[in-house]
């Protein structure tokens, strides 16, 4: 890459920089203190030793430092990589799924249809809701004599009574299926203005030119909604990755560990094992490793863009 | 065969009727232009025939089959937009090959086929560009060769050229031709301007209010036009059309135009027509190359006016004339001598005119 020449400002120009720098300043100060100083001290803290139940304060935390002793423990811990591994299965089945339901949703309301306001306010329903309170619903629903088993019966003829979050395998299914039924709104709605997007001459030029509906799918509708499809990913599978309340009302993380999400165990540790330092140190490690799959995504999103733009 | 023809065809949005009973056969290998002003329903008719948008009444037939059934992804018609409606996120090779992709054409078929239109749209050096950085005429030139490189025998365009500037109008309209000539397609053109209509077309369609005014060939819808709004809608300036009466001169017919005077009629033709109206109101109409002006004392028909405004446009010079409440346009040759105030008679040559009902705005006794 060559480097870009500096370009010369005229007097409105730099003045206009300097205003610019003070109106801005509150709002930068107050993000050094709510982004930059939490995370310097947590790096500090994630250095030493150091719990609440030592009697220091956590400034004092050099007395016990220990330097990178958090971070080897990270790759020694059974408990950490099987939550990293439950938490990326989830996001491996759900944002996949999501993604799809959503684009077929999508592709559904970008035509017209009687009905169609309703419909769209009730699709978007589910994410309005708090987590808590929808795992907290589903939580009812997958009950061995809730509504789901009832269905069941009624559809198969037979009692069924199954406990599904007390199963280690449909507990988690059943997690899943509550953050699809969640989030699955957010997806369509970003895919929707994603389609809607793309111009309609175009669309009737293709037709024209004998194009049938999958041909003006594959050809002109799917390239110009890659930068929107990178974008929704991307979101899901970081917001994914941190799947908590709703996870944690409906089954706690269990049964055992069945369903124990990465969010899961370092409340755990904090508040149970009081491990402070430890998970100062997780938090981190996750923090890394979620930047390098957010970084990938938007390369590949520019690498689009750029390539759109030529 | 790609003769098409539109039977009855209407459509309404809602209250609006926008194409109304509309009857027109488009002989195959023809150039058709569909003329009028906006809002009239020329692109409306366009794309019902392209399938774009279902007639609310009526059929289309193309080479006598009924189009009813056939979606427009399967009837094979070439349509090139107002805006072109190119594939921007493709390059210029790419919307070329589009049309013959999804037909499943043979690789080194498209592959020829593509550079046959490059060649013809001498767009070779821009086949691999990105159409974002194309100019507004190379685009046009896509948006054409991508709709004929697929060899359709019916060729729609909707005004095509008037995005363009001037000079590359003139160069796109010679184009246009021989691409006709070379394919041999069936070519249905939209347009609002007249001159590019009388100089591409065959037959013109012109169309006002949903309704056809007259279908013919550039020359019967410029010498005979079927009523006022035909009469003035074709050539520039536009036809002089004078209100006034029919009255009995000493048994001869003469017009009467109020307070610029009467003119007797010489004009055997006219006489014939004048005798056919059933309303003394009538309009008169004369184009304004075919006035002559001259002298007062010269006693052949006409009326004395007064030259109020001279405007010399290059090739010619259009003379106001006016007398009491009516104006009329005269166009005459490029730096005609003639000078402002001057008192002239406006005279009506023999074999020019035109003669209409007041109230209908048909054309009396035309042949």
């Amino acid at each position: 890459m060559t480097k870009k020449k500096k370009p010369v400002l005229t007097t409105l120009e730099r003045e206009g920089k300097t205003l610019g720098l003070y109106m801005t300043l509150p709002a930068q100060l107050l993000l050094l203190f709510i982004v930059a100083f939490p995370l310097c001290m947590q790096l500090y803290v994630s250095l030493s030793w150091w719990g609440p139940l030592d009697g220091v304060k956590w400034y004092y935390a050099y007395e016990s430092l220990n330097w990178f002793g958090n971070y080897g423990e990270i790759f020694s811990d059974a408990k950490f990589w099987g939550s990293l591994g439950r938490t990326f299965l989830i996001v491996a089945v759900v944002v996949p799924v999501e993604f799809l339901l959503g684009l077929g949703l999508a592709m559904l309301f970008a035509d017209k249809f009687p009905g169609k306001r309703v419909f769209y306010s009730i699709m978007l329903m589910p994410m309005m809701i708090v987590p808590a309170v929808a795992g907290y619903m589903f939580f009812m629903l997958f009950q061995s004599s809730g509504p789901i088993n009832d269905i069941l019966s009624a559809i198969s003829g037979t009692k069924v009574d199954t406990v599904w979050l007390a199963d280690p395998d449909l507990a988690m299914i059943s997690v899943m299926i509550a953050d699809i039924w969640q989030w699955t709104p957010l997806m369509f709605l970003i895919l929707l203005a994603g389609m809607v997007g793309v111009p309609e001459d175009q669309i009737k030029a293709a037709t024209l030119l004998g194009a049938n509906a999958w041909h003006r799918f594959w050809r002109i509708v799917l390239p110009r909604m890659k930068t929107v499809m990178i974008i929704a990913l991307v979101i899901r599978s970081v917001e994914c990755f941190k799947i908590f309340d709703i996870l944690y009302v409906m089954t706690g993380g269990g049964p055992g560990v069945a369903t124990k999400s990465i969010s899961v165990y370092i409340l755990d540790l904090t508040f149970k094992d009081l491990e402070w330092s430890y998970v100062a140190a997780i938090g981190l490690f996750i923090l890394v490793a979620l930047s390098l799959i957010a970084v990938v995504g938007i390369y590949y999103m520019q690498a689009a863009q750029k390539k759109a733009e030529a | 065969m790609a003769s098409i023809e539109l039977i009855n065809l209407t459509k309404k949005f809602g209250d609006l009727t926008a194409v109304n009973d509309l009857n027109l056969v488009i002989p195959d290998k023809e150039f058709v232009a569909l003329l009028g002003p906006s809002g009239c329903g020329k692109t409306t008719t366009m794309n019902m025939i392209a399938g774009i948008e279902m007639p609310s009444e009526g059929s289309i037939l193309f080479g006598g089959e009924d189009m009813r059934t056939i979606p427009a992804n399967k009837r094979d018609v070439g349509f090139v937009f107002q805006n072109y409606a190119i594939f921007t996120h493709m390059t210029v090779r790419k919307n070329l090959e589009f049309g013959l992709k999804v037909r499943g054409v043979e690789k080194s078929e498209i592959k020829r086929r593509v550079q046959n239109m490059a060649d013809l749209m001498r767009l070779n050096d821009r086949l691999d560009w990105r159409t974002s950085k194309l100019s507004v005429n190379e685009l046009q030139k896509v948006a054409i060769g991508r709709s004929a490189v697929t060899e359709p025998e019916i060729f729609l365009l909707d005004e095509p050229l008037s995005n363009l500037d001037a000079a590359f109008r003139a160069f796109m309209r010679t184009e246009l031709k021989h691409l006709q000539h070379e394919f041999q397609q069936t070519m249905v053109y939209v347009t609002h301007d007249q001159i590019e209509a009388m100089s591409l077309a065959d037959r013109i369609a012109v169309l006002d209010m949903g309704l056809l005014q007259q279908y013919g060939t550039p020359n019967e819808v410029y010498n005979k036009p079927h009523n006022t709004f035909v009469a003035n809608f074709m050539g520039s300036p536009s036809m002089n059309l004078l209100p006034c009466r029919l009255t009995n001169g000493g048994g001869d017919h003469a017009l009467d135009f109020g307070d610029a005077g009467t003119s007797m009629i010489e004009d055997g033709e006219l006489m014939r027509r004048c005798k056919l109206a059933r309303n003394a109101d009538v309009v008169f109409g004369m184009r304004p190359e075919d006035i002559d002006i001259q002298p007062r004392e010269v006693g052949r028909p006409g009326i004395d006016m007064e030259v109020s405004f001279v405007e010399p446009i290059g090739p010619r010079t259009v003379v106001h004339l006016s007398a009491g409440s009516h104006s009329i346009k005269v166009a005459k040759d490029k730096q005609y001598p003639i000078e402002l105030g001057a008192k002239v008679k406006a005279e009506f040559p023999k074999g020019r005119c035109h003669i209409f009902d007041a109230e209908s705005g048909n054309a009396i006794g035309l042949e």
